[in-house]
């Protein structure tokens, strides 16, 4: 059922040591801890097996050592809704949840706890509302029966921005779905009137149907078209001109005119004031969804970070909420709980898995002085800190807002039709006014005058216009996505498609990240078994890449390491471990001589190294190799074809990072780059006029991935790393930051040819029916086909798609 | 004529008017907060209420 190295439960591999062996049905199960032990007997026990075959576990769940917290009746209580004597609700967050048989396994245990009357668990936002009978359950027991399956519950209290921001999107639903309801009908409507229009209709029975028409057309303009024709009204009052300006004008005109028509039994344009307003809602529906896709990404990121802190005020630890902590503030962290803001340790070592901060994903030992980040997880001991930022200064509150900034920004397209909107709309209103003004003093009827003021009005609506982009981008991202390409947004696919160079970070970008142990050099006096004994006995504890490889080339050696003794890791040099004969010491050549142990100089070629030392005697050391992916080569060509220049930054020694650049043709490389090193570089591009896109797979990226125009990051990264860059590639395939760039480019193609169209549409009607040449009917016929015109354009990307990639490259295999 | 034009009218009126108020009561439950988790739950409770255990399609190790 399970490799015997990974839990059965929650598919870790198991440190050797903490092995727990259990005998269900006559099976022999390898669990990692007794609390995955215990989760799987209460699983089968209810009879539940059937999530182990229908999971799907991508990402990473929750570190083990998370789960000793107790939960406390008070600090819970005051999250809990009471609706009456024997109902209340409460609202959580669930940390672990990694695929849809997570929702299933927590809503069919959940009801089965007493007092437990409904739940419901959000599966994309991890959020579930539980409502209980108060005299049957405690929350706290319900948040021991989650933890005890192995998830991690926070209770949560949504704010006032995101109820608002909920509120928002179901009424711009409801208004859409009125608008579209509307729109059908009036479409029938509509049909029976240009039938009319064609072959002749009994006045009385054109004069009822306009009626009717008139009826449903008039709450999508005032009800569903409310937005634009406040924003309207927002920009009058400023003097500005805006694209809801523009909207409102071509939406009113077109109704306030089929009013007069309808009394004076002309021919009414209803439809036209519908379809604009469905349309455009529906373009913003989407866009709205995406942005709170990305909103709950902040989500996740800012509840990391504890509600509430225990503050040591003398000799008495009390529960504050961790916004009132204050610098210089004493707080008391237990293992299992997270830190709640940016703090030193005071006393106390203890493990610190920091992974969600910096990607890392070993546990890191943190002792009196060291600072740790609001976010991280205390997993072994007991520990007090100084707070030396506030709630609202810490590292996971800073990030969040540097990402809501970057995401609320205004996509640039969208700007450019605000502008396009500034001089259309004075410009429209004026030929209008203008042509009223023509044939009214060249002696035409005041009806005459009129009916072609309109004319211009009508023909000059924005719906190509508004539709141009829209549509392009929709095109272009549901092509995109199928290809397991995720654009965060329509100004994404526009900076993509300007990118100019592309900055790769390389292992787990342009490497599988898996590296394997291709040389093994003991020191003189040593054998292969024996260093590999030695530093399998040191890595056995971690889960850093390096170390799963040498674990892994020992279990085939047949090596069984014994772990016992004290493990520190040293990020970014290597482990130092104390056992019975000595301090051993595994990692870099630096990390070696820092420690004054004399290291032989050896020829590694370009493999990372790992040094062993034993009681500061050098021992011998590993080369480890991580191989390229094999279509890397292939891509770099393809993007050197579209014009693009390529750099590779990486922090590991100059002799890899050379032979990488060369074997991949990359022109340039930059070696021994820290996370900072990685930022500056990438804004003195940025001063030189780049469009930098950044490629890079993990957190620890993170303020480059964000400092980059577009941050792209490869599946396997961390959950928050991929909530949160711009351009994600969900399939482990370097071919598709190819296609993205294809796809943005052409999706650039199109919006501009849709605009070119759209515009010279507008220049050759707007004369044309100002010479009273057009008359409305007709005006909005050639509207209407502008609009097919532009979306079917827009369509044709898809083709493009297909067509250049599926016959070029068969579909390649996972 | 006229009246029955009426009586139609009015009739596909209603019939859209209850699929709206549908619509309406729908969003408000908040049957559109999730779009995502659906697809697969369907798949889930499909399993357990009818056929017996190990007889899924699809197993996965």
């Amino acid at each position: 059922m399970s490799s015997p190295d990974t839990c059965v439960h929650c598919k870790l591999p198991i440190p050797p040591a903490d092995l727990v062996v259990d005998q269900i049905d006559s099976k022999e199960l390898h669990f990692c801890c007794h609390g995955c032990q215990g989760a799987y007997r209460i699983i089968t026990g209810a009879g539940l097996e059937s999530f182990y075959r229908n999971r799907t576990w991508d990402e990473q769940g929750v570190p083990s050592g998370a789960f000793e917290a107790d939960y406390d009746e008070p600090s819970l209580a005051g999250h809990v809704i009471r609706r009456d004597e024997t109902t209340a609700d409460i609202s959580l967050i669930i940390e672990g949840i990694r695929c849809a048989s997570c929702v299933w396994l927590l809503e069919k245990l959940l009801v089965r706890e007493g007092g437990v009357t409904a739940i419901r668990v959000n599966y994309g936002t991890h959020r579930a509302e539980i409502r209980f009978n108060p005299q049957a359950t405690t929350p706290a027991k319900i948040f021991s029966a989650i933890s005890r399956l192995g998830y991690l519950p926070h209770p949560f209290s949504p704010g006032a921005a995101q109820q608002a921001a909920a509120r928002e999107q179901r009424s711009l639903l409801i208004r859409f779905g009125t608008a579209a309801f509307l729109s059908m009908q009036l479409m029938g409507f509509s049909f029976a009137l240009y039938g009319g229009y064609f072959h002749g209709i009994d006045p009385e029975i054109r004069q009822l149907i306009q009626y009717f028409a008139a009826a449903v057309a008039t709450p999508v303009v005032f009800y569903s078209g409310w937005p634009f024709l406040a924003g309207a009204w927002r920009s009058l009052k400023n003097r500005s001109a805006s694209m809801d300006l523009l909207i409102s004008l071509g939406v009113s005109t077109a109704y306030c005119y089929s009013i007069y028509a309808m009394f004076k039994g002309g021919e009414v344009y209803f439809d036209t004031s519908a379809m604009i307003i469905t349309l455009i809602l529906l373009g913003r529906l989407f866009e709205s969804s995406a942005r709170n896709r990305s909103i709950s990404g902040i989500d996740k990121l800012l509840r990391l970070a504890p509600d509430s802190a225990s503050r040591v005020d003398g000799d008495e630890v009390n529960t504050v909420a961790s916004a009132s902590l204050a610098p210089g503030d004493i707080i008391l962290v237990r293992p299992g709980e997270r830190i709640p803001v940016d703090c030193q340790v005071l006393t106390g070592d203890t493990e610190v898995d920091e992974s969600t901060v910096t990607g890392e994903p070993m546990p890191i030992l943190r002792q009196a002085g060291d600072k740790v980040s609001a976010g991280s997880l205390n997993l072994s001991t007991s520990i007090r800190l100084k707070v030396e930022k506030v709630a609202a200064e810490s590292f996971i509150a800073r990030m969040a807002r540097l990402v809501e900034e970057a995401q609320n920004r205004k996509a640039p397209i969208q700007s450019m039709a605000d502008r396009v909107a500034t001089l259309f709309v004075p410009m429209v209103t004026t030929i209008a006014i203008g042509t009223w003004a023509f044939w009214w003093f060249t002696g035409a009827s005041h009806g005459e005058a009129l009916l072609n003021a309109v004319s211009v009005l009508i023909v000059a609506c924005p719906c190509a216009l508004g539709l141009a982009t829209p549509t392009a981008v929709l095109a272009a991202s549901g092509n995109a996505a199928g290809k397991g390409i995720l654009f965060r947004g329509g100004d994404i696919l526009e900076l993509t498609s300007r990118v100019d160079l592309i900055a790769f970070d390389k292992t787990g970008t342009l490497t599988h990240g898996q590296p394997t142990v291709e040389q093994i050099i003991p020191a003189s006096g040593q054998t292969e078994t024996t260093l590999l004994e030695l530093a399998s006995r040191a890595e056995s504890g971690s889960s850093h890449p390096l170390a799963m490889a040498v674990l892994a080339r020992a279990k085939t050696a047949g090596i069984q390491p014994d772990p016992a003794g004290l493990v520190t890791a040293v990020p970014g040099r290597g482990l130092k471990m104390q056992c019975k004969d000595g301090e051993i010491l595994a990692g870099s050549r630096t990390f070696l001589t820092e420690s004054g142990v004399e290291v032989p100089t050896i020829d590694s070629d370009t493999r990372t190294e790992v040094h062993l030392s034993l009681g500061g005697v050098w021992q011998g050391l590993l080369l480890l190799h991580d191989p390229l992916r094999q279509e890397a080569q292939q891509t770099v060509r393809a993007l050197k074809k579209l014009g693009l220049d390529m750099v590779l930054l990486t922090g590991d020694r100059p002799e890899t990072a050379q032979q990488v650049s060369e074997n991949l043709a990359m022109p340039d490389y930059q070696a021994n780059m820290s996370p900072a090193d990685k930022t500056a570089w990438i804004e003195t591009r940025q001063e030189d006029n780049h469009t930098v896109m950044m490629v890079g797979d993990g957190i620890n990226d993170a303020p480059a991935l964000s400092l980059a125009d577009v941050g792209c990051t490869m599946a396997g990264g961390t959950d928050i790393a991929l909530e949160t860059s711009d351009l994600v590639l969900t399939r482990p395939d370097l071919e598709s930051l190819h296609i993205a760039i294809f796809i943005a480019r052409k999706a650039m193609q199109v919006i501009k040819q849709n605009l070119f169209w759209a515009f010279s549409y507008n220049l050759v009607t707007i004369p044309l029916a100002a010479s009273g040449k057009l008359a409305p009917v007709w005006a909005a016929a050639a509207m209407a086909g502008s609009s097919i015109l532009v979306v079917s354009n827009s369509l044709r990307l898809g083709r493009l798609v297909r067509r250049t990639f599926s016959v070029a490259k068969p579909p390649a295999s996972d | 004529m006229v009246k029955s034009i009426v009586i139609l009218i009015v009739l596909s009126l209603c019939i859209g008017t209850g699929a709206w108020l549908i619509f309406i009561w729908t969003v408000k439950r908040g049957d559109f907060d999730d779009v995502e988790g659906p697809k697969y739950r369907m798949l889930d409770d499909d399993e357990e209420n009818s056929s017996p255990p190990g007889t899924s399609q699809g197993e996965k190790k």
